[in-house]
């Protein structure tokens, strides 16, 4: 379960405690980036201007840069975020078919979260698992070498709305 | 401050019970490809199982040997007996292999092999395994073998005795040594290390980098990941020998986003390193001081170009600068930087230890030393291996990978990431090193080998390869911006039955443009393209002049069908996500084309009666 988001000076308080003790040229905003998305499993939008003033630069340098990094998020994650496997060893082996069989299943494209935003769908880069190819990831957990009906019958034991419709 | 002799007499103590056990000796490898199968609750699971049965034993772990075929792998050594690997160890089969060791037998269920030159019982020698044969494992001579967490068991296998010996070598000799052994980059450019290392070292402006290139991010490839997660302490040896050889201020180690086990493990490595005098200040007492940290990505693919990952330490966008100033006049934060890759820096330390001669022993003519490589995809044996160069790429690829699934042809090898082009089956016979690859409009670069068959298509390849180059542009150059853009749009209208003979025109002029790029990333972009139209072109105007997919992967070119009716139809109904697979009036199963998503899960369900057709053409 993902915890109600934080309110506004909740997270000025917190990223100014976090990131008091990083400089600029110092090889410092990647680090103060990945405390804030560890604590938060996004970067809120309050952060960036707090950001900007700790490494003497602008908040459009700031965005530009969170927005450069595919790991890191402006907005927060779904209750169920299910990530697909965009490797070579597992597009082979058919992942474009398990993609459009998610995709169909939990009502969100890849990228995107589910209407209700219950789900989510976001594309990894390869971390060369590749003797589970094809595989998708939740919640820290592995799974594959997936067949496309596995695939499908996990969305399903996640209780996605178009499941619950056709019951 | 202990010298290296003080901590070399504590590391032989604490290797002594492990070399030449007293009790039984079971080592766990545990690193990400073995993690993702439950190796650490094996770990766990052995720990309490060893306790319960009332066995006086100890267990560890251990990094990871390569062999990601066969994990979770655990090897058990009885006193005076060799040690005995065992594969797919997983937490429920613990307890038969305890009982096994108990009843006094090394070789429990799921034994493998004897990791050592002899037999014992029916249970064959590790050299005899196709996949270790023609392996020369300097590199990974420690992976799997040691505690990556344990810097006593690293130097009890000789590590930091060629720091020891670098901190009282003359800078120069150093790389002159590196140079004589003919040690070139091994992230793709293939540049001389010694010279590289040279330019640095004849700069006098301080403060002076060296950065080591961690951020391994072609698609199929993880030999740096398996090196850094089974003996970080090797690269951080590599990459402190460079400090002293270019008398640098400070290294950093940037290693991707994607890895957190390596993360991990190398920044226990520098703890450790500095607690023992080995790193930071007083470098073992002769007043050398250099200091090393991680710096963790945040995934970005041209962050692995040198001078992306340049601006990525700049506290901004990873985008790659205009060459010149090269990175050894203005580098890291505009100060003289070298940059080098895992292995590059990961062999110096053999270099100094071994000599150039020794250590140019192997590999050929021009390429000399071993080199790492990762193979993954349609290939039987998915691992990491460590061969000399020159090594032939079927003799890596269908002996020792043991090549694609029973039945199916071998089509082609895509070298290294995913601007390195394809090189075709009927070329498979040519040696891993870089000029017959260039040859072949290819590239051999960091290692990562992903293998494909005859159910692959290589359009449908294609495109992933250009729709990745497009993702990860920066933005700078519109040639790569753009061109892979426009690039994407053609295949992907080829693929969906679209295409004209005009594209192909396009396609090339594309290549072409491409070459305009600032960066590796936009002028190799359309290099898998290229080697297309050279090695597939037949394949390629199948898609499109007759509208087909030959290997039936091209979702816009092929449709499911009902052949005919089954009893296992209405489990391909149940499966079906978007419900396009119904049952008329009369009970018999079609499929509503205009809802079929193309996921294969009914053909799955059921294989005879539902069919993959060509959607045009065919008639």
């Amino acid at each position: 379960m993902v915890a109600p988001a934080p309110g506004r000076l909740q997270v000025l308080t917190r990223v100014t405690e976090m990131i008091a003790d990083l400089k600029p040229d110092d090889v410092d905003l990647l680090k103060a980036l990945h405390r804030i998305n560890h604590e938060f499993h996004y970067i809120p939008r309050e952060a960036i201007s707090l950001l900007a003033a700790q490494f003497k630069t602008t908040p459009a340098i700031i965005y530009g840069t969170i927005d450069f990094y595919s790991e890191l998020h402006l907005t927060p994650p779904a209750e169920n975020v299910v990530e697909w496997c965009s490797g070579p060893a597992c597009l082979l082996k058919n992942s474009a078919g398990i993609r459009r069989a998610l995709e169909a299943q939990l009502g969100c494209q890849m990228g995107e979260a589910s209407i209700d935003g219950r789900f989510e769908l976001r594309l990894v880069q390869c971390d060369g698992t590749c003797h589970l190819a094809p595989l998708i990831r939740h919640r820290g957990k592995y799974i594959g070498p997936l067949t496309t009906s596995q695939a499908i019958e996990f969305a399903r034991g996640l209780n996605p709305p178009a499941a619950e419709a056709s019951e | 401050m202990a010298s290296y002799a003080d901590l070399k007499a504590r590391a032989e103590q604490a290797w002594t019970p492990i070399a030449s056990p007293q009790k039984p000796l079971i080592k766990v490898g545990v690193a990400t490809c073995s993690r993702v199968v439950g190796a650490e609750e094996t770990l766990a699971a052995i720990k309490t199982g060893v306790k319960t049965a009332g066995l006086d034993a100890d267990v560890m772990m251990v990094g990871c040997l390569g062999l990601c075929y066969a994990e979770p792998l655990v090897e058990v050594q009885l006193p005076e007996g060799p040690p005995v690997l065992h594969q797919r160890v997983t937490a429920d089969k613990t307890g038969a292999l305890i009982q096994a060791v108990k009843a006094g037998s090394a070789a429990g269920p799921g034994a493998m092999a004897v990791m050592a030159d002899r037999t014992l019982g029916d249970v064959p020698p590790v050299g005899s395994l196709p996949f270790w044969q023609g392996q020369v494992r300097r590199l990974m001579a420690n992976c799997g073998v040691i505690d990556p967490l344990s810097l006593d068991q690293y130097i009890a296998q000789r590590g930091y005795e060629a720091l020891d010996k670098a901190l009282r070598m003359d800078g120069e000799a150093i790389t002159k040594e590196l140079l004589a052994s003919g040690l070139w980059g091994r992230g793709g450019a293939a540049f001389p290390t010694g010279r590289k290392w040279d330019f640095l070292r004849t700069s006098q402006r301080h403060p002076k980098f060296i950065v080591c290139n961690a951020d391994e991010g072609d698609p199929g490839a993880f030999v740096n990941r398996n090196l850094m997660e089974s003996d970080p302490h090797l690269l951080l040896e590599g990459v402190l020998i460079a400090g002293i050889a270019t008398r640098a201020d400070a290294g950093f180690i940037y290693i991707r986003d994607e890895y957190p086990v390596c993360v991990e493990r190398m920044e226990k490595a520098i703890e450790d390193a500095y607690a023992a005098g080995l790193a930071g200040k007083d470098i073992l007492g002769s007043g050398i001081d250099f200091e090393v940290e991680v710096v963790r990505g945040a995934g970005s693919y041209v962050c692995g170009d040198e001078t992306g990952l340049l601006s990525s330490l700049e506290d901004r966008r990873g985008m790659p600068k205009i060459k010149p100033p090269y990175p050894a006049e203005a580098g890291a934060l505009g100060q003289p930087s070298n940059i080098n890759n895992v292995e590059s820096y990961a062999n110096a330390p053999m270099i100094l230890r071994n000599g150039a001669d020794w250590w140019a022993n192997v590999g050929t003519e021009k390429n000399k030393g071993t080199k790492m490589f990762s193979l993954s995809g349609q290939i039987q044996r998915v691992g990491v291996l460590e061969v000399p160069l020159g090594t032939s790429t079927r003799q890596v690829v269908m002996d020792m990978g043991g090549g694609p699934p029973q039945g199916r042809a071998l089509k082609a090898v895509q070298p290294g990431g995913p601007l390195s082009g394809i090189v075709p089956a009927s070329e498979i016979d040519i040696p891993l090193e870089p000029e017959p690859y260039r040859e072949r409009g290819s590239l051999m670069g960091g290692g990562g080998l992903v293998i494909l068959d005859d159910t692959n298509c290589i359009v449908d390849l294609c495109i992933y390869f250009e729709w990745f180059a497009e993702d990860e542009s920066c933005g700078r150059c519109t040639t790569c911006f753009a061109g892979t853009r426009r690039m994407v749009e053609i295949l992907r209208r080829i693929a969906s039955g679209r295409g004209r003979e005009a594209d192909i025109e396009l396609i090339k002029l594309l290549g072409q443009l491409a070459t305009n790029a600032n960066c590796f990333h936009g002028q190799g972009a359309p290099t898998a393209v290229i080697t297309m139209l050279r090695w597939f072109e037949d394949e390629l105007m199948d898609h499109v002049v007759r509208k087909r997919c030959p290997a039936r992967a091209c979702a816009g070119l092929i449709r499911y069908e009902v052949l005919h009716q089954s009893d296992r139809l209405p489990m391909a109904e149940a499966i079906c996500p978007t419900n396009a697979i119904v049952k008329d009036a009369q009970g018999l199963y079609h499929i509503e084309q205009e809802k079929c998503v193309k996921c294969d899960a009914c053909r799955e369900q059921a294989p005879y009666a539902i069919s993959v057709v060509d959607e045009f053409g065919a008639e």
